[in-house]
This record gives C-alpha cells, structure tokens and sequence, in this order.
C-alpha cells in the first residue's frame, strides 16, 4: 500500500500536479466556506439563538406577518408581469425580423446594469410628490410612492430581463419552423403558441421565473427607496429585516432572514435539479 | 419603390401583441423612470450637476464606491476563475454541492447577507473576533465594504468562465506538452490567455454589480462620511431629507458609471470575438 | 389546383431575393424549383405557401387573388427542409395536429381523427410508428411523417423544401419514387425545391431552373436537357 506512492502515476498532459490540485480545491473550498457556508450558518444560529420558540414567536408577530403578506402580494403582481414580458418580448425579439434589435435587447437588460437605489430614485423622481405625474396621482388618492404600486413597479424593474434574457437565447436556437409547420397546418396564433412554443420553452420559462421569484422576494435597495418602510403597510420582509436589526432585535431579525435564505436554498436546489435533468432546454450559457 | 420598414411584414402571428406589450412595459418600467432621471439633470444643467458632485463628501463616497468595486472584481477574477478551474477539471467529493453554493449570492437577498457578514466579521463575531486578535478590523472599515462586494459580485466570473473551460480542447494542452511546455508554462501561456475575454467580462459584470450594491454593504459599512459611507447610500439620504436635487445629480453620476461599465463589456466582447472568434 | 405566379419580387433590407418572377403551374403537375442554393427557390416556394410575402407580385390560385390570404386559409401541405415535426409530440399527435386545429364545427371526431392518423401511416408505409417521438425516427421516416403530416389537412397544394436534402444517397433513391406515388395517387399540385439537377429531371414533369433571383428557364425535363435556354442552365445541368 505504501509502495504505491513511490510509483510515478501517469499523468495526462491536461491533468495538473497532485499538489496543485490539492492547494487549488483547499483555496476554493477556504474561500467559499468564509464567504458563502459560515453566513449561513451564522443565520440559522442567530435565529434559533434562544430556541425555536422564540424565533417562531417572533415570526408570528403583527408586523412581520403583515411583511411576509406584502412580499408575497408584491412577488404574486411582479412575477407574472414579468413573465407576461419576457413570453411577449422573447417572442417579438426572435420570430420578428426588424431594425435596431440588438439595441431593444441592450435596453432590457439595462436593469442589470443600474444600482437598485438609483432605480428607485428614478421612480421616486417620477412619480413622487414634487412631480407633476406623482402629484397629478396623489390628488386622485392613488400615490405611487410610499405604497404599494411603486414597490411592485421598483420588483419589475430590477427583475425585468430575467425571464426574457433566458427565453430569447433558448427560441433563438429552437428558430421558427415548427411555429411555420403549425400554422401551414392551419393552427391559429394562439395554438401555434400553446401547443408548440409553449412545450418548447417551459423548461426555460420555468428557470427564468425561478429566478425572478428570488430576486423578487429579496430586492433591498431599490424598495428601501420608493417603500418609505412604514411598518405594518409598505415594509417588505427584507425592509422589515433591516429595521430589525437596527433595533438589535437579532432574533427577530435573524429569523426573518432565515426563512427568506431557505427560500434562496429551495431556489438553488430547484436551479440546479432544472440545470442537471433539462440542461438542453435551458439558454446553452447558464450566464446571468 | 421599397418602402422602409420597421418590422418587416411576416404571417408570424402577435407581431402587434407582442409588440405592444414589449414596448409598453419597456417604457413604462425602465425608460420613464430612468429617463425621469435624466430630464432632472438636464433641469439642473452641468453646473448645476458639478456643484453637487464637487464635495468632498460626495467626492469621497463615488470613489470608494469605485475603487472598492474595483478592487472587489479583481480579487473575484483571479478567484472566480480558480473555482471555476476547479470546479470544471477536478473531481472531488461534493463538487456538486460547491458548484450549486457558488450561486447563493444571487439567490440570497441582499439585506440577508448583509446582517450575515456582519455578525460574522464583527469584532465580537467568530471571524472578526480572530482577526481582532492580530489588529485586523474587518466590519465597519473599508476592508467590510470589499467582503461584502467580493461577496455578491462572486459568481459573475466563475460562471463566465466555466463554460470557456469546458470548451478548451484537450488537445491544445497536449499539443503545448509535446512541444516540451511545463504544466506551468502551458497554464500561463496557453489557458489563461484563452480565459481571458470571459474573466474581463466576469470582472466587468461584477465591478458594474459592486459600484452600484447596497443592500449587502450599508450594514458592513459603518457609514462614516468621507470614510465609508458609499455613493448608494448618499443618495439615500439626500432622499430622506427630500433633497431630490443633490440625490439626481449623484444618481446620474452613477448611471454615468453604469453605462460606462456596460459599454467597457461590450468592447471586451468585439474584442474578444474578433480575436478569438467567441465571446 | 392551378396556381399563377405574377411578378412576384422579394427584397431583403437591400439585397433583392427575387427579382419580379412570373410562372404558372397547371393544376396536378409536379414541378421542380431547381437551382444553386441563394437562387431565391426557396423564397419563391415559402411565398406561395404564405410564410413570406412578397415585396410586389401577385399569387393566384385557381385566377383567384391569393397573395394576402392568411396561412392557414392557404392550406398548402408544407413540408420542411428539416422537416420541423414537433419533438415533444408522438407522431401520432403530429399527423393529427392540423386535424385538431381545425375549428370545433369542421373538427373530426377523434375517431375519425384516429382513423385518417392510421391511413396516412398506411400510405407512408410505416403503420407501427404512431407513438413515436420524432427523435428515434430515422432521416428517412421523418420525411415520411412529415409528409403524411402535411396531407392530413387534405392540402389543396404540396410544397416541399429540399424533400431529400437530408438523407443519405439510398434512402433519397427510395423517397424520390415514394414522392411521385403520393403525387400520382393524390393528384395534388405538387411543388419541391432542389438543387440537385438529377432529383429534378428524374422527377418532376415540369422543371424551373432558377439563378440569382431569377427564372433562366420553365420546360419538361427533356427540353432543358436538350435546349438549355441560357449558358447558365446548359452549365447547371451539365454538372
């Protein structure tokens, strides 16, 4: 058995020295353990801290049941506008042939690229109360700002290529001749949809809403801006974590955060099983 | 005779729809308020914009913003592309389990990792409690600020550049062997150079999230002016005392920056394509 | 049916598809678009089907104005250069789909349904295939599928689109008399797009050879054989 250390193993010439793998799996293992495990054991632990009692105790409070009412109220408006979009723009992007689309899909994905509290600031600008559109909609007793319409529209915006940049690539490379079969078959556009895209692209449809339900639940920044967190009407669940917080309610706090990262894990766990059985189905790049 | 069409004519069905529901919500949902932005710089006029922004406290807060964002994307690209070597060429017990975790930055909301890391690397936390002990204060100074960035900006390089890893041909590595290239060498001078494009992209994706990242940073921070207090938060506050002015101006700064970013991945991938023939 | 084409253009963006083209196609014939590929036949055949509209022309069937008839009241059995048969679907469920799609009034029972599936199985000569996935068929038994796809809506017309282009030398040798049996025994108007000169003269009874958008020659295969209207049609068939 010792012997076989002695005997110098082949190697494949793509295959890297036994000690370089070894440091490069213990750096890579290190880091993830202090990045990504040792917060989320530090967020179970804080929550049960004083028992499950408490943290239950604490979820089941007023306010904190009145922000996991208002997260999943904003989630349930957000995600099917958003999945509504990406179907309509997928489909106008890839079964349409027409000038400046590289553009319109620049323009989709601009929400990735803008800091959630300056999207909020956007919105705050439009439709606060020193704008004309804002102050127009607060005299018809309909404010944008500071309640709930303006937290759904600050969750669409920072969720809002998610299920589009994950059909478009998907329909691009299914191209268009089955929907062209279809309709010589004499189908309407609605069955041509149901009936062919639909089958085609639900796998894809499926891990873009996945997605956009994650961010949706958690967005900060941006709800922190438009929210005006006034707790019991506009504070989300992750609003209501930072308040928490603040008041060095960690157990209260960190039980909020606890149910929200079981939800990430649920999301992760949901990913990768699409990912591993409908790899091929899925955009070819698993980017984001 | 041809007329100049903007959507060419096609028995498609739901051109209208489609197009309709997609301009539609494109425009009410991102270009209204962005461009509501805009409208509110134009008002307030460059010399309007630069009083603003020329402050030290704002000075201040855009280049930590900046650097940090920097400095965070560069550690993720040399780490995001060694997970991502590992990840793609060894096999080890609970490979997949890793490869799963490396994307929980983008499933766990913000404000969750924030208070997380904080307690965490807290001086009374576990990690910043052994850092304390050799004088390494890690929450509550900029080095909080980089944990937090090089937190949510993790998975942009390592997923950028695992699916080039997985597409480099073995051959190519062979090759370099029989031509009497180290392990080493063929490394340095054949793989990472292959990586390159998609590692800038990674790092681009991952500076332009960092710039702009508040939920996960304003716990960490300690939020002192002109020391660690970053530009989202700037704006936040302007915005709590209803100076919308001031909170425009550096927002538009930051959407400067953002579009900056953009256009910086955008070269990197002409480049890359025309070098390389992919992205 | 008898289908005329008038003066049919097609542009890209800049580039002209089709310059104008005119041809007419008496009712039964069997009839071959041949030419090089970027010739413009295949724009020419997905005009007529209705899934592409022409930039100035006219289509008419049987006299009648048909260039802004919808697709699906063209009703023109269409069959793909890869077929495009519905993977997530039995072939079953493919060669029913435009049967089903037909409004409730005119829609089969699903016996019947199931009756005209089993026939058009019958004629391809691959009655065991029904529940299939179009994915564990051979090259040669998705053309077939895709075929007897196009004819269970009774199509007033047969278009296909490089029919053998995807099938290794044998099988096409087989398809191409399979083609003209179903041709013969429906007596449908029958137009397929090819870029092999042998395919088209051994096939079809009226041939168009096309080139850069345009029509260089119509006549039966002997007479493009024998007098080649232009040099480009005596280089072509030469090959």
């Amino acid at each position: 058995m010792s012997d076989a250390v002695f005997i110098p193993r082949f190697r494949r010439a793509s295959d890297d020295s036994p000690l370089m793998r070894l440091v490069l799996i213990a750096v890579a293992l290190g880091g993830l353990a202090l990045l990504v495990v040792m917060p989320l054991v530090v967020v179970i632990g804080q929550a049960l801290a004083q028992g499950w009692g408490a943290a239950i105790a604490s979820l089941a409070s007023h306010d904190a049941w009145s922000a996991i009412r208002l997260t999943l109220l904003i989630t349930a408006i957000a995600v099917p506008l958003n999945a509504a979009f990406g179907i309509a723009a997928a489909w106008f992007i890839t079964k349409f042939d027409f000038r400046g689309k590289a553009f319109l899909i620049t323009l989709i994905d601009l929400p990735f690229s803008v800091s959630p509290v300056v999207a909020g600031l956007c919105i705050v600008l439009l439709f606060g109360a020193n704008s004309t559109l804002g102050g127009i909609l607060i005299a018809h007793g309909h404010p944008v700002v500071f309640a709930v319409p303006g937290i759904v529209l600050a969750t669409v915006f920072v969720t809002f290529p998610f299920v589009a940049r994950e059909l478009i690539p998907v329909m691009i490379e299914q191209g268009r001749a089955e929907e062209e079969a279809a309709l010589t078959l004499g189908a309407s556009g609605w069955r041509v949809f149901a009936s062919v895209t639909l089958p085609n692209i639900r796998w894809a449809l499926l891990y873009g809403t996945l997605l956009c339900t994650a961010r949706a639940m958690g967005e900060f920044g941006t709800v922190a801006v438009v929210s005006g967190k006034i707790r019991g009407q506009t504070a989300t669940m992750p609003i209501t974590i930072e308040m928490l917080y603040n008041e060095y309610l960690s157990v209260a706090a960190f039980s909020m955060a606890g149910l929200l990262t079981c939800l990430a894990l649920i999301t992760l766990t949901l990913k990768t099983g699409l990912e591993l059985r409908h790899a091929d189905a899925l955009a070819a790049t698993r980017r984001h | 005779m041809t007329r100049r069409i903007w959507i060419a004519r096609s028995p498609m069905p739901g051109r209208g729809l489609s197009a309709g529901i997609t301009l539609s919500m494109l425009s009410a949902v991102v270009l209204l308020p962005i461009g509501a932005l805009i409208w509110q710089g134009a008002q307030f006029g460059p010399s309007g914009l630069w009083d603003v922004i020329n402050r030290p406290r704002v000075w201040a807060a855009l280049w930590l913003s900046f650097r940090l964002a920097f400095l965070a994307a560069a550690f993720n690209l040399v780490f995001g592309t060694l997970l991502a070597w590992v990840l793609v060429r060894y096999r080890f017990a609970g490979r997949r389990l890793v490869d799963a975790a490396v994307d929980l930055p983008f499933a766990l909301p913000t404000a969750v990792a924030g208070i997380a890391l904080t307690t965490l690397y807290a001086p009374n936390g576990r990690l910043g409690g052994l850092a304390a002990q050799i004088g390494w204060k890690i929450a509550y100074t900029q080095w909080g600020i980089f944990l937090a960035l090089v937190f949510v900006g993790l998975p942009f390089v390592t997923r950028t550049v695992q699916p080039v890893i997985e597409e480099i041909d073995t051959e190519v590595e062979e090759a370099s062997a029989t031509l009497g290239a180290s392990r080493i060498h063929t490394i340095r001078r054949v793989i990472l150079p292959m990586l390159t494009p998609a590692a800038l992209t990674g790092f681009a994706l991952s500076m332009a999230r960092g710039v702009g990242e508040y939920g996960s940073v304003i716990f960490i921070a300690g939020n002192i002016p002109l020391k660690t207090e970053i530009a989202p938060l700037l704006i936040v506050i302007q915005l709590e005392e209803y100076n919308y002015d001031a909170a425009g101006a550096i927002g538009l700064a930051m959407l400067a920056i953002s579009f900056v970013t953009l256009l910086a991945i955008n070269l990197v991938q002409i480049w890359s394509r025309r070098r390389i023939g992919h992205v | 049916m008898h289908i005329q084409i008038d003066q049919i253009a097609k542009t890209f963006g800049t580039t002209s598809a089709l310059h104008p083209v005119s041809l007419s196609i008496p009712q039964g014939a069997l009839v071959a678009l041949l030419g090089p590929s970027g010739s413009g036949k295949t724009t020419l055949l997905r005009i007529i089907g209705g899934l592409e509209y022409p930039t100035a022309g006219r289509v008419l069937f049987d006299g009648q104005d048909a260039t802004n008839m919808s697709v699906q009241d063209r009703r023109a059995g269409f069959v793909f250069q890869s077929y495009a048969l519905f993977r997530h679907m039995t072939v079953f469920d493919n060669i029913a789909y435009g049967l089903r799609a037909r409004p409730r009034a005119s829609r089969p029972a699903p016996a019947q349904i199931a009756q005209q599936v089993t026939r058009l199985l019958d004629l391809i000569q691959l009655p065991d295939i029904g529940s299939r996935f179009p994915t564990q068929l051979s090259g040669g038994q998705r053309q077939r599928v895709a075929l007897a796809r196009a004819l269970a809506i009774q199509p007033r017309m047969l278009l296909l689109d490089e029919p053998f282009g995807a099938l290794d030398a044998k099988v096409r040798k087989e398809l191409r008399q399979g083609l003209r049996d179903i041709h013969d025994e429906t007596g449908l108007t029958s137009i397929f797009v090819t870029h092999d000169q042998d395919e088209a003269m051994e096939l079809a009874d009226m041939v168009v050879v096309m080139s850069m958008g345009r029509i260089e020659q119509i006549g039966t295969p002997a007479q493009i054989r024998q007098t080649p209207a232009t040099s480009f049609v005596r280089d072509f068939t030469a090959a």
